[in-house]
This record gives structure tokens, C-alpha cells and sequence, in this order.
């Protein structure tokens, strides 16, 4: 600053100089007050006022009579000198003024700018994790600091980084300046203390060269974790508006995380809740389900078991025929309860696979021989009719749907199969049967867990089976719904993404093998 | 008088199910070797070898894949696994480690000694003949011709439907996973892209039934879903 004041005052001495001589001009002191706004201007009013006043004594020095002294002959003289440091400080003023104005205005834009980056990335991150490297990024370039990074945890030793802005996060620091924020309020503060033990490593050299900072995360009180921030060791302490913004930031973070959190927390209470429930529904309507083929098949063993009973061959291989069948639907329950409690629990692992849906229709409806030929099981399905689907769900979907044509059409009633392409690349599958169908006002509820039609043939069902063909069906990123069906009856349609065929080009089989 | 029929090792180690399996398969001629845990497993496989082995996974001592490593190192027997529902991955691995099908719990009798006759039947003579041709019903594959028929009919096959063909018709009877048929087929460097292979079968299995009058190959290729496939023994 000096050297550069002296410079503009010598400048400025040799223009009044050539001015006042071989010009001509009678008084070309205020020639200085140029120089004292750009000192202003580049380095505040300190600047200013020290340019003034030596403008004023080279002034004199130079160019007032008698010249070379410091003396002032004229009063006239005098009163020149003294309005010209006057106006000197005023213009010296005024200019700093205007430099703090416009360099505010800077850090205004530079801290919106970054609480915009900051909000933006947390808005549309998925989670707050995933919005910390673009708020490192963001803190990292408008706060001015080298290295930016996010670490979490609920203490300093089990403090994580859980972003970083750049590649290296200098470590261990030498001394850590920690802004304090008083709790009822008022002016936030640096404060230097030692580096904390955590994180492990040795003491490398790299932290050593660099000035860290830390903006603990809170919520109410509750540490979360920390912003650390490295300068180096030259640059001065963050000023208002940057200590400010890693203020913001910290609270901003913590904000996000607080939400976080009580959002799982919600999701958890909600998914206890309804496992509750599912389980209070469960009990109830199932436990007649399932007590229903045991008796069967008690009753009939407890025959075949009883030394007094005669029983001749047929009618022990009838028994066990049908001890086998009573079993065999148990099974299908139970298999459709753990489909049910997956689906429930979110356990659900789903494979993506292209699968041919005459295939798998077919393969389903080969065992009812007898009711496809007779025109009962009706299967209309394009070639080449590919579904992306997980081959296991898409299998216990279509029995489910066969079975419930079947079972609540009544029995010999002529059930279709269809599958047409649907907009959106998406296969439409619709099981319609020619049974009495369901009045509309139960329709919705037809995929409800634990929903029985009152008006359904076929005995009760357990409300299970289309309760899985949705739960399995949106897994597989599908719709399922009931209507009136073009046969008389009821008709569930389900979609799946078709998937996109020719199908990728493998490579051809080498011949010769 | 009738020669000894096939020896089974049967491992389960739940007594009622494997009391009731020896009494039956004893009925049906079997010759039974029963063993509750895959250490006893191990002394009777040494002791006696079997014709073939009937392993339930969950075993008390060991999990049942060890003995079908074990067993694998020495000979090539044929293995049927006995698996529970929703145990899909380690029936598959299972599958994969070289044991030869499987049969889902709670499995109907009927099935599973089907199953057993498969596995026997392909174990008892050699799949290919000595030029390479393969055949079922009215099937016809020639290997050296690169050639398939269908009641003296060629079929139009490329050549990845005819591969894939071929694999599975070499191993008739028993389950061939999908990793198994897509290494077989397309090499190794396509482990994992295994989404399509269902969609190729499906292609195969549509020219195999229209090139047949009588249907009888229409389900010929049956398809285990999510494990892989088999062909049907006639």
C-alpha cells in the first residue's frame, strides 16, 4: 500500500509539475485527488487518508513558495492546502465508500449463489449424502477454501467423510479454528483450538500447511457432524459473509439430515403399524383357511390309523388321494402367505428377465389338458409376445389368476387368456372368465390383502391370491386391475413392460465345436 | 428271479419323511442306503457307492453342497436334490456345483420317482451315439451333419437354437441351469447376461412344434422357472 501510494503521489507530482511549468496552468493541485480515489478505491479509506496527506506535503514541498520547504509563505497558499487535503479526504472517502459497497454487494452474490447451490443440491438429491460433494463443491468455491468436506457422526472419534469437494482432505490438522456459536444468540466467533484425536493417521505433513476450519452440524444442541474447510495459512480469517455462509450451510445440513431422519422414522412406525395389522388380519381370516384342509386330513388318517375301522385297499388309496390333495392346497397357502409377508416386508427380490409369455401361459395350462381341449381354458397369445418380468413372480401371477378364474367363475365355465401390446411399451395379460363376475362397487377392493367377495362362487376365498398378483405385478414394475369382463364375468387385467425385441446381438456359435 | 435293483443313498435328515421315502422306494425295487447327516453321508458314499444320491440341502451337520462337492471330485453319480421353496439360490448353486436336478418340498411321490428314473436312465448309456446323433421320439440330431429332424423332416435351426439344442439334449434328464447353457453356448465372456436365454428357448422350442404332426415335442423342452430348463425323457 505504501509503495503504491507513493507511486500515485509521484505520478501525480510530475503531472502538476509539467502542468504548473512548461503548460502553464496556475494551479493543477487537484491532479492529487486522482490519486487519492484510486488509492481509495483499491485499498479503503486507511489508504486514502495516507495518500492525502502526503499529496498535501509534496504539494507544498514541491510547489508551493518557498518551494523545497515546508514552509508556507501565502495565505493564500495555506488555505489551498487546506482545502486540498479537505477535498483529498472527502474524495478518498467517498471512493472507499464505493469500493465496501461494490465488494458487499460480491459477497452477497457470492453467498446467494451459494445458498442456491446449497438448497439446490439438497432439494433434488436423493438423500442428504448425495448432496453433500455439490455443497463441498459450492462452500469450496464461494467461501474461497481450498478444500471443502462434510464428515459425520455424533463425536469427534466417531467422526466419517461422508463428502469430500476436492480429492485431498489434509489431515491432521495443526490447529483448528472452530466457530463458536454463542447459544442465546449473537455473534458467531472463531476460535482456535488443538486438532481433535480422530480419524487416526499419523501426524502427516500435509495438514500441517494448511489453516483448518470447522463449522460443527447441529440439530438443537445434537452434534451430526462437521464442515472442515482448509486456506492456507497466509489468507486471513473468513470475514462476516463467509463465516456466515458455513454457518447457513452447517444449518442447512442439518436441517436436511434432521428430516431424514424423522422421515425413516415415520416409515418405520408406519411399516410396524401395518406388519401389526397384517398380522391381526392374518390370524383372524386365515387360521380358518388353514384349519380347514388339516381337519380334512386328521380325519381322514384318524380312519386309516383306527385298528376298529375296516378299510379295504380302494378305500385307503382314496384317503390317501385325498390326504395328498388337501396337503397339496395347504401348501399352496402357505406358499401364498410367505409370498404375501415378502411382499409386506419389502423383501421382495425381483429378477429382469425377457420371457416368452405364450411359454409361460402354456407350461401352466398343460396340466388342465382336458379343459383346454374341451374349450374351458381359451390361451389367445401373439408369438412373440416378450415380457420383462422375474420368471418365479410371473409364474405364481398367472396361477394365481388361472386359479381364481377357476375356482370363483365356478366350475366348467370357459375362462381366456389374452396378452395384447399396450402403449408405453407395455403387455397387457387379461384373465377373463364367463362366471357371474363381481358387482363394480367391490371391484376396487378385489386386490385388497384379506378381501372376499360375498357374491363369488366357489366357496371363500382366503383374499390372498389377487392380493399377490398386485404385490408381485407393481414389483415387476406392472399395473393389475378388475372389470367387467367381455365373457360375462370378471376380468383382471394385468401389465407388464414388454421387452424390446430383436432381442442384442450375441455372437454366432462357432460351427466347428 | 429279478437282479438287485439301482442303490440309492437317500441323505435327509427329517426321520418321518425319510422312513416313509426308503419304505417306498424299497416297495418300487430300490435298494435304500439311508443317512441322516452328510458326515454319515460321506462314510456310506465311501463304503458302498451308490447308483444314485437323494440329498436334502439342510442337513444338521453340514450344508448338503459339500457333499455334492465331495462326490463330484470322485465320480460323476447322479445327484437329486431335494430342495424348499424359496431356496432358489441355493438350489441353483446347488445345481450349478453338479448336482443333476431337483425335486421342490413338499414334493408328490409320483414326481419325484419319475425324477429318480430320469437321472438313472441317462446315467445308464451314453447320450450320443458313436457319430453324434442324438435322439428323442422323433427327434433326430446330427451332430456331424449339423443336422436336426423331425420324423425324417429337417427343421430349419440356426445355429445358436441348434447349440443350444444340442446342450440340452446331452444332458436329457437332467436339469441344465441357465449359467450352465449360456457358458455352453455362447462362452464364457457372456456369464451373467443370462436374461434372453429364455427367449431363444422359447424360439426353439415354437420351431420344434411346428415342424411336428403329432405335438408330442411341443413340451419337450420343459422350462424350470428362474432355475433353467430339461428335456423331457420319452
Amino acid at each position: 500500500m505504501l509503495i503504491a501510494a507513493g507511486a500515485a503521489v509521484a505520478v501525480a507530482s510530475l503531472a502538476v509539475a509539467v502542468l504548473e511549468g512548461p503548460v502553464g496552468v496556475p494551479n493543477a493541485s487537484s491532479l492529487y485527488l486522482v490519486a487519492v480515489a484510486i488509492i481509495a478505491l483499491r485499498f479503503g479509506i486507511p489508504g486514502a487518508i495516507l495518500t492525502a496527506v502526503a499529496s498535501v506535503v509534496v504539494y507544498d514541498f514541491l510547489f508551493v513558495n518557498p518551494l523545497h520547504t515546508l514552509t508556507v509563505s501565502d495565505p493564500g497558499e495555506w488555505l489551498t492546502l487546506v482545502l486540498l487535503l479537505f477535498v483529498a479526504v472527502i474524495v478518498g472517502q467517498l471512493a472507499a465508500l464505493q469500493r465496501a459497497r461494490a465488494e458487499s454487494a460480491l459477497e452477497r452474490e457470492r453467498e446467494s449463489r451459494a445458498l442456491f447451490d446449497i438448497t439446490r443440491a439438497l432439494a433434488v438429491g436423493e438423500s442428504t449424502a448425495a448432496a453433500l460433494p455439490a455443497i463441498c463443491a459450492a462452500l469450496a468455491r464461494e467461501a474461497a477454501m481450498n478444500q471443502v468436506w462434510v464428515a459425520l457422526g455424533p463425536d469427534d472419534a466417531s467422526e466419517r467423510v461422508a463428502a469430500r469437494g476436492s480429492e485431498e482432505t489434509p489431515w491432521p490438522p495443526r490447529s483448528v479454528a472452530v466457530l463458536h456459536r454463542p447459544a442465546e444468540g449473537g455473534r458467531a466467533a472463531w476460535t482456535i483450538v488443538r486438532p481433535p484425536a480422530a480419524r487416526g493417521g499419523g501426524v502427516g505433513a500435509a495438514g500441517g500447511a494448511v489453516r483448518h476450519f470447522r463449522v460443527r452440524i447441529e440439530e438443537t444442541g445434537r452434534p451430526l457432524g462437521s464442515i472442515w474447510a482448509t486456506r492456507s495459512p497466509s489468507t486471513p480469517e473468513p470475514a462476516e459473509p463467509t463465516t456466515r455462509l458455513l454457518q447457513v450451510a452447517a444449518d442447512l445440513i442439518a436441517q436436511a439430515l434432521a428430516h431424514e431422519r424423522l422421515t425413516e422414522e415415520r416409515r418405520r412406525a408406519e411399516v410396524a403399524r401395518q406388519s401389526d395389522a397384517l398380522k391381526t388380519a392374518l390370524l383372524e381370516s386365515v387360521s380358518h383357511d388353514l384349519r380347514t384342509p388339516l381337519a380334512t386330513i386328521r380325519a381322514l388318517a384318524g380312519t386309516l390309523i383306527d385298528p376298529e375301522v375296516p378299510v379295504d385297499a380302494a378305500d385307503a388309496r382314496a384317503s390317501a388321494a385325498a390326504i395328498d390333495a388337501e396337503a397339496d392346497r395347504l401348501n399352496r397357502l402357505v406358499g401364498n402367505l410367505l409370498d404375501l409377508s415378502r411382499i409386506e416386508g419389502g423383501a421382495l427380490r425381483v429378477a429382469d428377465e425377457a420371457i416368452d409369455l405364450e411359454d409361460a401361459v402354456v407350461r401352466l395350462v398343460t396340466p388342465l389338458e382336458g379343459a383346454v381341449q374341451s374349450g374351458l381354458v381359451e390361451v389367445d397369445i401373439p408369438d412373440e409376445t416378450v415380457v420383462r418380468a422375474d420368471p418365479i413372480l410371473l409364474e405364481q401371477v398367472l396361477v394365481n389368476l388361472l386359479d381364481n378364474a377357476r375356482r370363483h367363475g365356478g366350475r366348467d365355465v370357459p375362462v381366456r387368456v389374452t396378452a395384447t401390446a399396450s402403449p408405453g411399451d407395455r403387455v397387457r395379460i387379461t384373465v377373463d372368465d364367463a362366471g357371474p363376475g363381481v358387482p363394480d362397487a367391490e371391484l376396487p377392493h378385489l386386490f385388497d390383502k384379506f378381501y372376499r367377495s360375498r357374491t363369488r362362487p366357489g366357496g371363500s376365498g382366503t383374499g390372498i391370491g389377487l392380493a399377490v398378483v398386485r404385490g408381485f405385478v407393481e414389483a415387476m414394475g406392472g399395473t393389475a386391475l378388475a372389470r367387467r369382463g367381455e365373457l360375462g364375468g370378471l376380468a383382471v387385467e394385468i401389465t407388464l413392460p414388454a421387452a424390446v425385441l430383436p432381442l442384442p446381438d450375441l455372437p454366432p456359435v462357432d460351427a466347428s465345436r | 428271479m429279478t437282479e438287485p435293483g439301482p442303490l440309492v443313498l437317500l441323505v435327509e435328515d427329517e426321520d418321518a419323511t425319510r422312513t416313509a421315502l426308503d419304505r417306498h422306494l424299497t416297495a418300487r425295487g430300490y435298494r435304500v442306503d439311508a443317512a441322516s447327516d452328510v458326515r454319515s453321508a460321506l462314510a456310506r458314499w465311501d463304503a458302498r457307492r451308490p447308483d444314485v444320491i437323494m440329498l436334502d440341502l439342510g442337513l444338521p451337520d453340514r450344508d448338503g453342497t459339500d457333499l455334492i462337492r465331495h462326490v463330484r471330485r470322485e465320480a460323476e453319480t447322479p445327484i437329486l436334490v431335494l430342495s424348499a421353496r424359496d431356496a432358489e439360490r441355493t438350489k441353483v448353486q446347488a445345481l450349478e456345483l453338479g448336482a443333476d436336478d431337483y425335486v421342490t418340498k413338499p414334493f408328490g411321490t409320483a414326481e419325484l420317482l419319475a425324477r429318480l428314473r430320469a437321472l438313472l436312465r441317462r446315467a445308464a448309456g451314453p447320450g450320443a451315439d458313436a457319430v453324434g446323433r442324438l435322439a428323442v421320439g422323433a427327434l433326430v440330431l446330427d451332430g456331424s451333419r449339423h443336422m436336426v429332424t423331425v420324423g425324417g423332416q429337417p427343421v430349419d435351426l440356426t445355429p445358436r437354437e441348434f447349440e443350444v439344442l444340442r446342450v440340452l439334449l446331452t444332458h436329457q434328464g437332467r436339469l441344465v441351469t441357465r449359467g450352465r447353457l449360456l457358458r455352453a453356448v455362447w462362452g464364457e465372456a457372456y456369464q451373467g447376461e443370462d436374461h434372453y436365454v429364455h427367449v431363444y428357448v422359447s424360439q426353439l422350442r415354437r420351431k420344434l412344434s411346428a415342424a411336428d404332426p403329432d405335438g408330442s415335442l411341443r413340451d419337450l423342452i420343459v422350462t424350470e422357472p428362474g432355475v433353467g430348463y430339461r428335456v423331457r425323457s420319452p
